[in-house]
C-alpha cells in the first residue's frame, strides 16, 4: 500500500513512534493472552501490558551503588531506540516503510541485535551477581542464535536479489512462499526470534527460579519500563520481517495482521510446549543442529543460483 | 592467590522458594563447585508452644506443624497419644485416617510435581498438575469440610466419618485423577526437553543415599527399600497394606517416575479401603491425663519418615514433643549431589527432595560481632521457660 506520510508523522506517530508502541503493547496482550489459554489460565485483560507500563513509569527508579550511572539510565533508551529505527527499515503494516534502501536489512538486523547488547551490558554494569550471570547467558544466547537467524533472513534475500526490505516483501509472494521453498530457514527464523525476545524455553537468562530477573535484576520504574516496551517493539519488528520473508510478504494492514498473527500463534504455542532450555543445551542446539542444517540450505541456494543459468538451457533447450 | 569465590545466593528471599532458606552455591562459571545450606528463617517454637498446652489442644497445633501435610502430623501426635495411653483406634476410624492420608499424599505429590515443573521453567505442567490437584482437594474439603487443615483426628479416632455418598464422590475423583496421572507419567518419561533437565541430573547411588540417610521417595528413587507404611505399618495399613515404590536410577527423572508410581498406588488403597470399610465407632475415650511414659511414632509423610517423639510425666500436658520432619534428613542428599552440576539444575535439584522449610527449623543461633553463638538445649529450655513465665 502507497500511504504518503510526512516524515514527521511517519516517525513519531503513524506507522513508526507512537502507534508502534501502541502495537508492541497489543502484541505482548496477544502473547500473554495466548499462553495463558494454552496453559489453562484465563491470562490478562487486554489493557494490562498497558498498565504494567504506566506503572512502571511511575516507580522510583533505584540506582544501585557500584554502577556508571549514566550508563545505567542510558542503555533502556539506547535499547528502546535501536528496536524503534529498526522499525523505520520494515513495512510496518504493509505500508512503505520510511527508510527505504537497498542493505537496510542488514541494518536492520543488527538493530535488533542492539537489544540484547544493552541488555548483557546493563547486567554487567551492575555488582549484583544474578545481573552478571544473566549478563554472561544473554552474550552467550546471543552468539549462538545470532548467525543461524542472520543466515536464515538472508537466505531469501539472495533468491530475490535484494537485500532491500521492502523490494522483498513485495516480491516474495510472487512465486512460491518462502516458508514452503525454504522451511529451514522459517523455523530457524521463527526460534531465533524466540531466542532474540528471551521468550521460553530459551528464557535461560532471565530464568526467575535460578536468577530471579536475570540481567534486568536491579532495574525498577523508567529503565525497566523502556526494556520492556522496546521488546515488545521489537517482537513486532520482528514478527513483521519474519510475515514478510517468509509468508508471502504484505501489502495491506490486513493481510499484515493475520499473518503476524499466525506467527504469534505459533511462539505462544511453542512457548507453552517444553520446558525451559539450560544455556548450555541452548547453545549445544544451534551450534550443531540450528547452524548445520541453516548453514547446508544457504549453500543450496547459492548454488542453486549459480548453477541455474547453465543448467536451464541445458534442461529447458 | 586463591581466585576470588563467585556466590550465587539464593534465598532467603528468591522466586524459586516459596518458603525462606538460604543456599550458598559457589560457581565456576556455571558450574557449582561448593554447596552451604542455612536453615532456622521460620523457626515457631512450635515444640515448646507443645509442652504449655493440653494433650489435645496439642493435636490442633501440631496440625499446623505443615500446612501440606497436616494430617500426618495430627496422626503421628494421635497414635503416640493413644500409644502412651495403651488405647487403640477402632478399625473404622484407622482406615478413615488411612484414606486422608493417602488423599493427602496425591495432593501433596502432584503440588510437588508442579513446583517441580515450574523450577525446570516448565510452566505449562506445573498449571495443568495444578489444576488437577483442584479435584482431590474438593475431595478432601467434601470429606473434611476443609481444604487445607482437615483436623480429621481427635485423641483415640477420627472425627468426621466418609459415607457411602461421599466414597462414591471420591471414587469418580480418582477415576479423572487416573486418567491424568497417565498423562503425567507420559509427559515425564517421553518429553525430550523435560528428560533434558532430568534424567542424569542429580544422581545419587544406592550407596550415598544410604550414607546421607535420604528418606522418603528421594531415598526410594535411589533404590533404598525404606517406606513406614511397609517396614512398620500403623493405623489402617495393616489391614490394606501399600507396596513399596522404587526405582534404581537415582536421577530427577526417578524421582518423578516413584512420585508417580506412588499416585497409583495410592488411587488402588484409597478404593480397596473404600469397598472393604470396616464397620464400627470411630472414637474410643482417652483419659485426660496421659499415663507417665515416653515413646516414638512414626508415620510416612508424602516427603519420608516423620518421626514424633512424646514424653508425658502423667500430667495433662506433655514433658516434651519432639518432631522430626523428613525434609531434615533429605538435605545431606541436596548439598552433596549439587556439586559438579550447573547453576541451572540447582532450583531442580533442591525441588527434587520436595523440600518443606518451616516444619524443620529447629536449633537457635545468635549472630553477634564477636561471631556465632549456638545455643544448647539446656539454655534454649531455660529461657523458653523464662519467655512463658
Amino acid at each position: 500500500m502507497n500511504l504518503t506520510l510526512p516524515p514527521i508523522i511517519a516517525v513519531l506517530l503513524f506507522p513508526g513512534g507512537l502507534f508502534l508502541l501502541g502495537s508492541g503493547l497489543f502484541f505482548e496482550y496477544l502473547d500473554r493472552k495466548l499462553v495463558a489459554r494454552f496453559q489453562n489460565r484465563i491470562g490478562p485483560r487486554w489493557f494490562q501490558p498497558l498498565a504494567d507500563f504506566f506503572k512502571l513509569l511511575a516507580k522510583e527508579e533505584v540506582i544501585p551503588a557500584g554502577t556508571i550511572q549514566s550508563l545505567f539510565i542510558l542503555l533502556p533508551i539506547v535499547a528502546l531506540a535501536a528496536a524503534l529505527t529498526a522499525a523505520m527499515c520494515v513495512p510496518l503494516f504493509g505500508l512503505k516503510p520510511f527508510a527505504n534502501y537497498n542493505g537496510n536489512l542488514v541494518v536492520t538486523l543488527y538493530l535488533l541485535s542492539m537489544m540484547t547488547l544493552c541488555i548483557g551490558l546493563a547486567g554487567a554494569n551492575t555488582k549484583d551477581r544474578f545481573s552478571i550471570v544473566g549478563a554472561t547467558r544473554a552474550l552467550t544466547q546471543l552468539f549462538s542464535y545470532e548467525a543461524p537467524f542472520l543466515l536464515a533472513l538472508l537466505g531469501p534475500a539472495i533468491v530475490l536479489g535484494t537485500w532491500n526490505i521492502s523490494e522483498i516483501n513485495s516480491t516474495a509472494g510472487q512465486s512460491m512462499w518462502f516458508i514452503l521453498a525454504q522451511p529451514i530457514g522459517f523455523v530457524a527464523a521463527l526460534i531465533g526470534l524466540m531466542g532474540k525476545l528471551e521468550l521460553p524455553p530459551f528464557d535461560a537468562p532471565e530464568a526467575e527460579t535460578e536468577i530471579v530477573a536475570g540481567a534486568l535484576t536491579e532495574y525498577s520504574g523508567r529503565g525497566f519500563a523502556l526494556f520492556r516496551i522496546g521488546r515488545d517493539v521489537e517482537l513486532v519488528v520482528g514478527l513483521t520481517l519474519i510475515a514478510s520473508f517468509y509468508l508471502g510478504g504484505f501489502s495491506n494492514p490486513l493481510d499484515f495482521l493475520w499473518k503476524t498473527a499466525l506467527l504469534l500463534l505459533v511462539t505462544a504455542a511453542l512457548q507453552s510446549l517444553f520446558a525451559r532450555l539450560r544455556i548450555d543445551q541452548t547453545v549445544g542446539l544451534w551450534w550443531r543442529v540450528g547452524t548445520i542444517l541453516v548453514m547446508a540450505q544457504f549453500v543450496l541456494i547459492i548454488l542453486g543460483r549459480t548453477l541455474a543459468p547453465v543448467i536451464a538451457p541445458l534442461l529447458g533447450g | 592467590m586463591i581466585p576470588e569465590k563467585f556466590v550465587v545466593p539464593i534465598g532467603p528471599q528468591h522466586p524459586a522458594l516459596k518458603e525462606p532458606g538460604h543456599f550458598e552455591f559457589t560457581v565456576d562459571g556455571e558450574i557449582v563447585t561448593n554447596a552451604t545450606a542455612r536453615l532456622g528463617f521460620v523457626h515457631r517454637g512450635m515444640e515448646k508452644g507443645a509442652e504449655d498446652r493440653t494433650w489435645a489442644q496439642d493435636l490442633y497445633l501440631m496440625e499446623r506443624v505443615c500446612g501440606i501435610c497436616s494430617h500426618v502430623h495430627a496422626m503421628a501426635f494421635a497414635l503416640g497419644v493413644e500409644k502412651l495411653a495403651k488405647v487403640q483406634a477402632p478399625p473404622r476410624a484407622q482406615a478413615i485416617r488411612e484414606v486422608i492420608a493417602e488423599l493427602e499424599r496425591i495432593h501433596s505429590h502432584l503440588l510437588w510435581l508442579g513446583v517441580a515443573a515450574h523450577e525446570g521453567g516448565f510452566d505449562t505442567l506445573f498449571m495443568f498438575s495444578w489444576r488437577d490437584r483442584e479435584i482431590v482437594m474438593d475431595l478432601l474439603e467434601a470429606i473434611s469440610g476443609n481444604r487445607v487443615n482437615y483436623s480429621a483426628n481427635v485423641l483415640g479416632g477420627v472425627k468426621i466419618d466418609i459415607s457411602e455418598k461421599q466414597a462414591d464422590e471420591v471414587r469418580r475423583g480418582l477415576d479423572q485423577l487416573e486418567v491424568r496421572t497417565a498423562h503425567y507419567m507420559k509427559v515425564v518419561t517421553e518429553d525430550e526437553t523435560f528428560l533434558g533437565r532430568t534424567r542424569n541430573i542429580g544422581l545419587m547411588s544406592f550407596e550415598e543415599a544410604t550414607l546421607l540417610g535420604a528418606i522418603g521417595p528421594t531415598g526410594r528413587a535411589s533404590g533404598v527399600l525404606r517406606d513406614v507404611r511397609v517396614d512398620s505399618p500403623y493405623a489402617g495399613y495393616p489391614e490394606f497394606p501399600v507396596k513399596i515404590i522404587t526405582s534404581e536410577a537415582g536421577d530427577l527423572e526417578a524421582r518423578f517416575v516413584v512420585r508417580i508410581n506412588e499416585l497409583y498406588e495410592s488411587y488402588r488403597v484409597i478404593r480397596e479401603i473404600l469397598d472393604h470399610m470396616p464397620a464400627g465407632d470411630l472414637t474410643v475415650r482417652v483419659p485426660r491425663r496421659i499415663p507417665e511414659g515416653e515413646t516414638i511414632s512414626r508415620v510416612e509423610a508424602p516427603r519420608g519418615e516423620l518421626l514424633y517423639f512424646l514424653k508425658s510425666n502423667g500430667s495433662e500436658k506433655p514433658e516434651r514433643v519432639k518432631v522430626r520432619t523428613p525434609s531434615l534428613c533429605n538435605w545431606a542428599s541436596v548439598l552433596t549431589t549439587a556439586v559438579g552440576h550447573k547453576l541451572a539444575d540447582m532450583p531442580m535439584i533442591l525441588a527434587g527432595i520436595d523440600p518443606c522449610f518451616s516444619c524443620n527449623d529447629r536449633m537457635v543461633v545468635l549472630q553477634d560481632r564477636s561471631g556465632t553463638q549456638t545455643w544448647d538445649w539446656e539454655r534454649l529450655r531455660q529461657y523458653g521457660i523464662e519467655y512463658y513465665k
